[in-house]
């Protein structure tokens, strides 16, 4: 639902309390009708405004990463998760720096902070 | 004439009303249960889709060991209601010790099949199918509890029951979701949540010489340990043998060890996540008496009969966790408590031990994806 369709429901929302507030108003027999009509159509109006609402889409989990350390310099290399890491599994490849062995010091996933409204 | 004044149409307003009110004290209940059965079978299909992929993961994961696609998916349908019968509670003198006998038994019957079905599998790898075969298990149980009560309820109209289900819905698809998000990384043998224990102890270990060379394995089933000399005592650092997904019994392994070891064993420290209570920050640290372990019960009857007969001191320190984190691939923020629980632990080595005693250090938990 776009902007149009919002739109639409608010003129007919606004159309609606019109019709009813006429028909709460007026002398006529079939005033009755006025209001009910006014109802429906500030209903319709109502549902058009909240329709469409979209469901807070999934996020895809964030990526697993593997993070290699060597073993003796501070070199850190973080990269994509494969087939076959586990931490604390020592690499074939060694360290650009200084040419030590390196290990895999963690597998993890970085998630997003709850929000900050739920923080109490 | 203006509204709410009486006309020539008032007879059908005050005719719609009387039958609104007799309707609703009539009916009411059974509109409210509709609406239930409607937000329960909602929850089902989401649940049923939920088992239905897990199913189709398992299966995709399985017959990359030796058989066919067929052959798989009719085994693991054989194998989804699987059960283990709890031993009978009236008389509960050696309750557990039946029960460690059903559950050592379950393990076997888990173990033959993953072999059965994927006889190529080794090497901790199918201790990860084995993991994935239980997380698909439990998806399908909750879904077939759920149907039955809904199909139940539906049946005999029982509003107690429908009732129930509609208003545990949101905290069963809540588990389900963490078990279902958790399925492909257990598939792929990533560690999870669960696993810091086993981790810190072996990070512990291997900064006093602890390697996978001098790792003794087997104290007990699945469950080795380090012997690692710190600040002049003798730690037994003992985990679960990963990288492949178990837990082991890392109860009966601190008995053996204590009675092995003997008197010089003074004191037990336990590491495991622990369930936070939501508000609580994921990752944070707590320590406190007792032993840290969620098993059934043989687990921890044996940490703490063997605790409490030699008088040892037990403690636990705990890494919080919610469900999904505990069994979904590791959060960074869990993997940054390590520091601080490594020192936790040496305070309390320095602090509630002598030189020349010995402590046991147990990691509890999920080896999956953490190696030695």
């Amino acid at each position: 639902m776009g902007i149009a369709g919002k739109l639409l429901g608010l003129v007919f929302a606004v159309s609606g309390f019109l019709i009813l507030w006429w028909g709460m108003g007026t002398n006529d027999a079939l005033s009755l009708l006025y209001s009910f009509i006014g109802m429906f159509v500030m209903a319709m109006g109502f549902a058009l405004l909240t329709s469409g609402r979209q469901q807070k889409e999934e996020k895809p989990p964030p990526p697993t990463v593997t993070e290699i350390r060597c073993s003796s310099c501070d070199f850190k290399e973080i990269r994509d998760f494969q087939k076959g890491d586990y931490v604390l599994k020592a690499v074939e490849a060694t360290c650009p720096k200084c040419q030590g062995a390196m290990t895999i010091e963690g597998v993890y996933m970085v998630r997003e902070d709850t929000e900050d409204k739920d923080r109490i | 004439m203006q509204l709410g004044e009486p006309n020539e149409f008032s007879w059908i307003i005050n005719l719609a009303f009387f039958a609104f009110i007799i309707i609703f004290s009539l009916y009411g209940a059974k509109f409210q249960m509709w609406q239930w059965l409607k937000q329960i079978e909602t929850g089902l299909h989401e649940l049923k889709r939920m088992f239905i992929e897990s199913r189709q993961t398992a299966i995709d994961t399985f017959k990359q060991y030796g058989k066919s696609e067929e052959e798989v998916a009719k085994d693991l349908d054989r194998w989804m209601d699987y059960f283990t019968i709890m031993p009978v509670d009236l008389d509960p003198a050696g309750i557990l010790k039946r029960l460690d006998h059903l559950l050592d038994e379950s393990r076997d019957r888990y173990q033959e099949f993953v072999a059965e079905v994927a006889p190529e599998a080794t090497g901790g790898i199918d201790q990860n199918l084995e993991n994935t075969l239980e997380v698909t298990q439990v998806l399908g149980l909750i879904f077939r509890v759920v149907r039955h009560f809904y199909l139940l309820g539906k049946k005999t109209g029982s509003q107690i029951m429908i009732m129930q289900i509609q208003m545990q819905m949101p905290d069963l698809l809540r588990l389900a979701k963490a078990y279902f998000d958790a399925l492909g990384a257990i598939a792929e043998g990533k560690p999870i949540g669960d696993g810091i224990g086993p981790l810190v102890v072996t990070k512990f270990a291997r900064e006093y010489g602890g390697t996978p060379d001098n790792y003794n394995h087997e104290i007990s089933r699945d469950v080795g340990y380090y012997k690692v000399e710190t600040e002049g005592r003798t730690v037994y650092a003992l985990r679960a043998t990963g990288p492949g997904g178990t837990v082991g019994k890392p109860g009966f392994a601190v008995k053996h060890l204590v009675d092995k070891f003997g008197d010089k064993v003074t004191r037990i420290i336990t590491i495991d996540a622990a369930l936070k209570l939501e508000g609580e920050e994921l990752g944070r640290v707590s320590e406190g008496t007792g032993a840290a372990i969620g098993d059934l019960g043989p687990e921890k009857y044996a940490m703490e009969q063997t605790a409490t007969e030699r008088g040892i001191g037990i403690e636990a320190i705990v890494i919080k966790e919610d469900e999904a984190a505990a069994v979904g691939v590791m959060d960074k923020r869990i993997l940054d408590a390590v520091p601080e629980v490594i020192e936790r632990i040496k305070t309390s080595i320095l602090k509630r031990t002598k030189p020349g005693d010995s402590v046991i250090l147990a990691g509890i938990g999920n080896t999956i994806g953490i190696g030695l």
